[in-house]
């Protein structure tokens, strides 16, 4: 009896000591990791944007906007991240629209956790070009076996059709909030 | 439709061993007989599906709560550890058949990252309950396909005149190689 | 009775017992981050950190844990100092925290670390343990760049993100897949014996 009271006593305090030390750790490293990840978005928002001197928060019926402010004053552009089920969990992609909200500016792939080597592609710089000048209008779409002959598609990745197809819809879904939201 | 998908991806498309490099020591260790590596499997499976439903709950309704996400290696390696013990008194209680035909592969489950990776990827994909479920299941029969396709080759290789430095680990490897790269042919096996 | 000197405490990780080419251990991490030389170093580096803490931990407490319940004892040790390396990594480095993603945390169930902890650190001294988890590590370390540089070269043409091989050269996009990981640390598996029977010592078998 008093062995196992010995075993119960060491494994408690061991994952008591364990414990305290994690939270501190984690009390340390909690706001570093948030700050990087401001960063990162802050980042590809100049990224999406291009040319823009400064962006500004807008914040409509629960969606948060970026506005790119160029030099001069005028605004470049919008930003906002879209969110929505990939292939393989969630993907979460910024993109950067024209203030007419008609031409994409760019994409930037911010969180995916897609095949590596197939849907994974989906981060290179390749696929992501095509998006740059893109238009929005209906809504884009990609095709498979052949090349895109409308400004509106974009080439599917070989190998990672869902991946393809998940990228284009959470990129409409966003525009389309975007617009609604912007609109009013 | 997306628990199909699901199950497909984890099982084949992205397969835990071939894709992921999951489960790589018993992949490489259990593989010599097809026997063997189906007894491995099937415990496996049990094990990864039991995993992915009790870390789940662990997650949601202890992590999460008493928001300590920072404990989840620790807690979720304690979970698997606690019940392939569990499962393993289950079996030598129950079914000492079955005990002893699983025989030593039961405790070597414990440290196939192939469970503890499935777990983590739960989290990070953001599964509800069932598609955790799901998940697990399927992983356990894509690690038991491999396992089994691995075991054939290998038994055909016995007879086979392979370099000196390159038996063991290395011919297995150098299939296993070959493996991921047919397994990736399946990459279009769900498309529109 | 012969006793290992310290020195030699440190070298056998390196080449003799090396983890990774003659223990064959840790091949999940090995395959998965080798595709470039930096997420390889980084994951070496990572894994020397824990190996060292925990080693020297259970060292320093092997009187005071329980047999029964020391696989226990050690595997939440192990999965702390993970967790720590984990948090840093994210912190500081959120690049490489991202590249290496999961297996960082697949850490915990690195062979090599609890392999280490039961048959070395719960039985020596401190400062021996240490030394020995050291040598492990870069051991693990140096295997994890030969076969990391090899992929990156071969894969992408560049060494640590540097070009290295100009335009003539077509990369083998198989080096940064799965399978290439697979075929390369085969071959060097087989490089390793063969270059290990030249010199005479004994060959090496499967994992357990």
């Amino acid at each position: 009896m008093k062995k196992a009271l010995w075993m119960i006593s060491v494994l408690a305090a061991i994952g008591l000591i364990c414990g305290l030390s994690l939270s501190s750790v984690y009390r340390y490293a909690a706001p570093l990791i948030a700050e990087n990840k401001k960063r990162a978005l802050e980042e590809s928002i100049y990224k999406v944007l291009q040319d823009i001197a400064r962006y500004e928060v807008i914040e409509k019926e629960g969606l948060v906007i970026y506005a790119g402010i160029e030099a001069d004053g005028d605004i470049a552009g919008y930003a906002f991240m879209a969110k929505g089920a990939g292939y393989q969990g969630e993907i979460s992609v910024i993109f950067g629209i024209g203030a007419e909200l008609d031409k994409l500016k760019g994409i930037e792939v911010l969180e995916s956790l897609e095949t590596p080597g197939l849907g994974g592609k989906i981060t290179d710089a390749g696929f992501k070009d095509q998006f740059k000048g893109l238009s929005t209008l209906p809504e884009i779409g990609y095709v498979k076996s052949h090349s895109p002959e409308n400004d509106n598609e974009v080439q599917a990745i070989s190998g990672a059709t869902i991946s393809t197809r998940s990228i284009v819809a959470i990129l409409n879904d966003g525009i389309s909030k975007m617009r609604d939201a912007l609109k009013r | 439709m997306k628990l199909v998908f699901i199950f497909i991806a984890a099982a084949i498309t992205n397969n835990l061993v071939l894709t992921y490099f999951l489960g790589i020591c018993p992949f490489i260790g259990v593989s010599k007989k097809t026997s063997s590596a189906v007894g491995m499997g099937l415990a496996t499976t049990f094990v990864m599906t039991l995993a992915a439903m009790a870390t789940w709950a662990i997650y949601h309704f202890i992590l999460v709560k008493f928001g300590v996400p920072f404990l989840e290696y620790a807690a979720f390696i304690i979970v698997i550890a606690s019940l392939v013990q569990v499962v393993e008194m289950f079996l030598r209680k129950y079914s000492p058949a079955l005990y002893r035909a699983l025989g030593i592969y039961l405790p070597l489950i414990t440290t196939n990252c192939a469970i503890l990776g499935l777990t983590l990827f739960m989290v990070l994909r953001r599964y509800t309950f069932t598609e955790s479920l799901v998940f697990g299941f399927g992983g356990g029969v894509g690690f038991t396909i491999a396992l089994i396709i691995m075991s054939g080759i290998r038994e055909e290789l016995e007879f086979a005149d392979i370099p000196e430095p390159l038996k063991g680990a290395g011919i297995t490897l150098i299939v296993a190689g070959l493996l991921a790269l047919a397994f990736m042919g399946f990459s279009g096996l769900i498309s529109s | 009775m012969k006793t290992v000197s310290l020195y030699d405490e440190f070298l056998k990780g390196l080449w003799r017992q090396n983890p990774i080419f003659k223990q064959v251990l840790a091949m999940c991490p090995t395959l998965a981050v080798t595709n470039s030389a930096e997420n390889g170093l980084a994951m070496g580096l990572a894994v020397v950190f824990v190996l060292v803490s925990s080693s020297a931990i259970v060292s320093i407490f092997r009187r005071f844990i329980p047999h029964e319940v020391r696989i226990a004892a050690y595997t939440v040790i192990i999965a702390s100092f993970v967790t720590v390396a984990d948090l840093f990594l994210a912190a500081k480095f959120p690049a490489l925290s991202k590249a290496l993603g999961p297996y960082v945390p697949l850490i915990v169930v690195n062979c090599i670390i609890l392999g280490r902890a039961e048959a070395f650190a719960s039985k020596n001294p401190v400062a021996r343990s240490i030394l020995d988890a050291l040598g492990m590590g870069f051991g693990f370390t140096l295997s994890l760049l030969m076969l990391a540089s090899i992929r990156e070269l071969l894969g992408s043409g560049t060494l640590f993100g540097i070009r290295m091989l100009g335009a003539w050269f077509e990369p083998w996009v198989i080096m940064v897949l799965p399978a290439g990981a697979f075929i390369t640390l085969g071959l060097l598996i087989g490089l390793i014996n063969m270059l290990a029977r030249i010199k005479g010592k004994e060959k090496v078998g499967c994992c357990k």
